[in-house]
């Protein structure tokens, strides 16, 4: 009898302490929604795909430190609420909604991976939050629905153009092509082909690898039978660089082209010699004399001790056309802020002016940037 | 091509060789799976960077310090994550073992960061001419320096007193205590041995492929398992054989099938030899001990 009079007491006072947490941290959510505008991303922030992710977080966080720094939107500060999605689709789309319905987000920058932005962008759709991914490039990602913009050049337009110059300005004929296997890899691939096809032009060989792979020798060795003049490659800088480099360890001398992907000081940290006069399309450039442009690259620099890459800048720039909805619409309600994206016209960016178009995918200018004396130099 | 293609594999495959080498060592001593010894390559191919950026190291001093430095390494993991559970059941040594994997590799991430890092060029690349096929420099590197340090092992284990010692040991712990062995010294060479020629394997992939990263160890250190196994756990020769083979394989699997196999054949080759020969290729029966 004691023992069941003890234990009631003790249950009684645990329901006490927990209704009292519980009123307690309601109220506290609730004011600090008040006060402040709260931002999400969701990228990889560990793993294989890590950098791409941190450097996404990175760009949005200098953006957000700069509208703090000149006091907030509306007079209201926003706080960053960073998700790692560990590059995993099913990872993306828990920490996509976590933040819709436990951090209350207003909006959130990504996800990073076009594979697992697919993934966690219908979610942000269904609850009616605006997703701005900076990176995912595959086809498909603005068609989820209303409330998913991207602030990227489409795989298609990329590849396009480049196949267009490849053919047209650098007088190339004998074409290889080399590609991941994921939805951005296949994209640029699919692309490329089809538009050297249009220009009556077949690739000699196409091959695939799978992002992490270390050893290319394989896929090289069955390139070089084929002797093209130039490898597209359809993936990103990690890699490449290893191809460049097997390839110059296997005496093959090619000319490289590639997409967006490329764009990192990384490429040519990795790749030394062997990424000298690499071709590719970017959508950022940070020696372009404009003054927001060296701004931002002073700013990220003095807070993360290193130079921004594409990702970080495209990152950025929809950070920034998000905060410039918000502060359109005067509010935090997400249907007033996607409606003031999708009216985004020709927003004056890092990374050019951008606009979007009806089913919210951004119309930018592209870049084609070269590898030349150890750093970029922009040839169109 | 054929001949170029089984260039490639060989020179991919002795580097699986070596670190299979560590696998089968430590198995054939205390019949346990050192998951760990994965991110012991992997930290050893941080390690000779760091020889080369910081001392400007040529790549025999890279390969020699980040090969002591390793051996350390492994001796502290026996130490700390093994011989407190030595008697406990085999399960809790392996838990212990990926533990150890885990916090190596996030380790290194803290410190390095998650990115992928090169080996500065050490030197020129020359290639050579052998029939149809091309080979260079780093590559015949890459097999001689493999050779040797494998034909060394066969040596420590073949002819001195201490190989005569852990030959003992995997025979039979207690008789070997009996004949005044000290089993727990053997264990730790056993490990600096493994883990040292770990290091070599990581110094030259890191030269070969021109990456470093915190998650290397993962994939190499299952593909070297897979070596090991496929040769017959246990033994030495073995690994080299599985490690070979594999290498061949993988490459003769992306230049014929599709690139998109690469994994899947390590791993089918892994499952085929459980399936069909347990023991592996050079492995004696497994005798349980009553």
């Amino acid at each position: 009898m004691q023992k069941l009079r003890k234990l009631v007491w003790i249950s009684l006072l645990l329901m006490v302490v927990l209704v009292f947490t519980g009123c307690g941290q309601q109220g506290e959510t609730s004011k600090q929604d008040e006060e402040t505008i709260k931002i999400g991303t969701v990228g990889p922030l560990s793993g294989d795909t890590a950098t791409y992710g941190v450097s996404t977080k990175n760009g949005v966080e200098i953006a957000i430190e700069e509208i703090n720094n000149s006091g907030g939107i509306n007079g209201k500060k926003i706080t960053l609420i960073p998700q790692d999605s560990k590059g995993d689709q099913a990872e993306a789309a828990n920490a996509t909604q976590k933040l819709i319905s436990q951090d209350n987000v207003s909006a959130i920058i990504g996800a990073v991976l076009s594979s697992e932005t697919l993934a966690a962008a219908p979610i942000a759709n269904d609850a009616g939050i605006p997703m701005i991914s900076s990176s995912a490039t595959a086809p498909g990602v603005p068609d989820v629905g209303p409330f998913i913009f991207r602030n990227c050049i489409a795989d298609q337009v990329q590849a396009a153009q480049l196949a267009e110059y490849a053919v047209k300005e650098l007088n190339l004929d004998k074409f290889a092509v080399l590609y991941t296997k994921n939805d951005y890899g296949e994209a640029l691939k699919d692309t490329f082909v089809e538009t050297l096809k249009s220009l009556d032009k077949e690739p000699l060989v196409v091959e695939s690898y799978v992002d992490g792979d270390n050893d290319f020798s394989a896929q090289i060795t069955k390139i070089a039978a084929q002797k093209p003049q130039a490898i597209y490659v359809g993936g990103y800088y990690t890699e490449a660089a290893k191809i460049a480099q097997q390839a110059k360890q296997k005496g093959l001398e090619v000319i490289f082209l590639g997409g967006d992907g490329f764009y990192s000081p990384k490429l040519l940290e990795l790749g030394g010699d062997a990424v000298e006069g690499v071709i590719f399309t970017a959508g950022f450039y940070d020696k372009d004399p404009d003054e927001n442009v060296q701004k931002f690259v002073a700013a990220y620099k003095a807070k993360f001790n290193e130079d921004p890459d594409m990702f970080a800048a495209q990152a950025y720039d929809a950070a920034m056309i998000l905060i410039e909805a918000i502060k359109k619409a005067g509010t935090t309600d997400p249907a007033a802020i996607q409606a003031e994206l999708a009216k985004t016209k020709d927003f004056p960016g890092i990374t050019g002016k951008t606009s979007f178009t009806e089913n919210g995918d951004a119309v930018k200018d592209i870049l084609i940037l070269k590898v030349e004396n150890g750093a970029f130099k922009r040839i169109r | 091509m054929f001949l170029q293609q089984l260039i490639n594999g060989i020179t991919l495959g002795s580097t699986y060789a070596l670190i299979a080498l560590g696998y089968t060592m430590v198995y054939g001593i205390i019949q346990l799976i050192n998951f760990a010894h994965g991110e012991v390559y992997m930290v050893g191919a941080f390690t000779g960077l760091i020889f080369v950026n910081m001392f400007g190291a040529n790549i025999a001093l890279a390969i020699l310090g980040a090969m002591i430095c390793c051996m350390l390494l492994g001796v502290l993991i026996e130490r700390i994550a093994y011989r407190p559970l030595q008697g406990s059941s085999r399960l809790s040594a392996l838990i212990s073992a990926i533990g150890v994997s885990i916090f190596l590799s996030t380790l290194v991430v803290l410190i390095r960061g998650p990115q992928t890092t090169s080996y500065p060029q050490m030197f020129k690349i020359v290639l050579y001419q052998v029939g149809p096929a091309k080979i260079s420099n780093l590559q015949i590197l890459i097999m001689i320096i493999s050779a040797i340090l494998m034909i060394a092992l066969h040596l420590i284990v073949q002819k001195t007193k201490v190989g005569k010692a852990m030959r003992a040991c995997a025979q039979d712990q207690d008789a070997a205590r009996l004949m005044g062995i000290s089993v727990e010294k053997i264990i730790s060479l056993t490990f600096a041995l493994g883990s040292a020629l770990a290091a070599a394997g990581g110094v030259l992939v890191g030269i070969y492929f021109n990456a470093v990263f915190p998650t290397m160890g993962m994939m190499a250190g299952m593909k070297a398992f897979s070596a090991a196994v496929l040769g017959g756990i246990g033994s030495i020769p073995g690994a080299v054989l599985g490690g070979l083979f594999l290498g061949i394989a993988e490459v003769f699997g992306v230049a014929y099938l599709s690139s998109s196999y690469r994994d899947a054949i390590a791993f089918s080759i892994l499952i085929l030899v459980l399936l069909i020969k347990p023991t592996g290729l050079l492995g004696k029966p497994i005798q349980k001990k009553v």
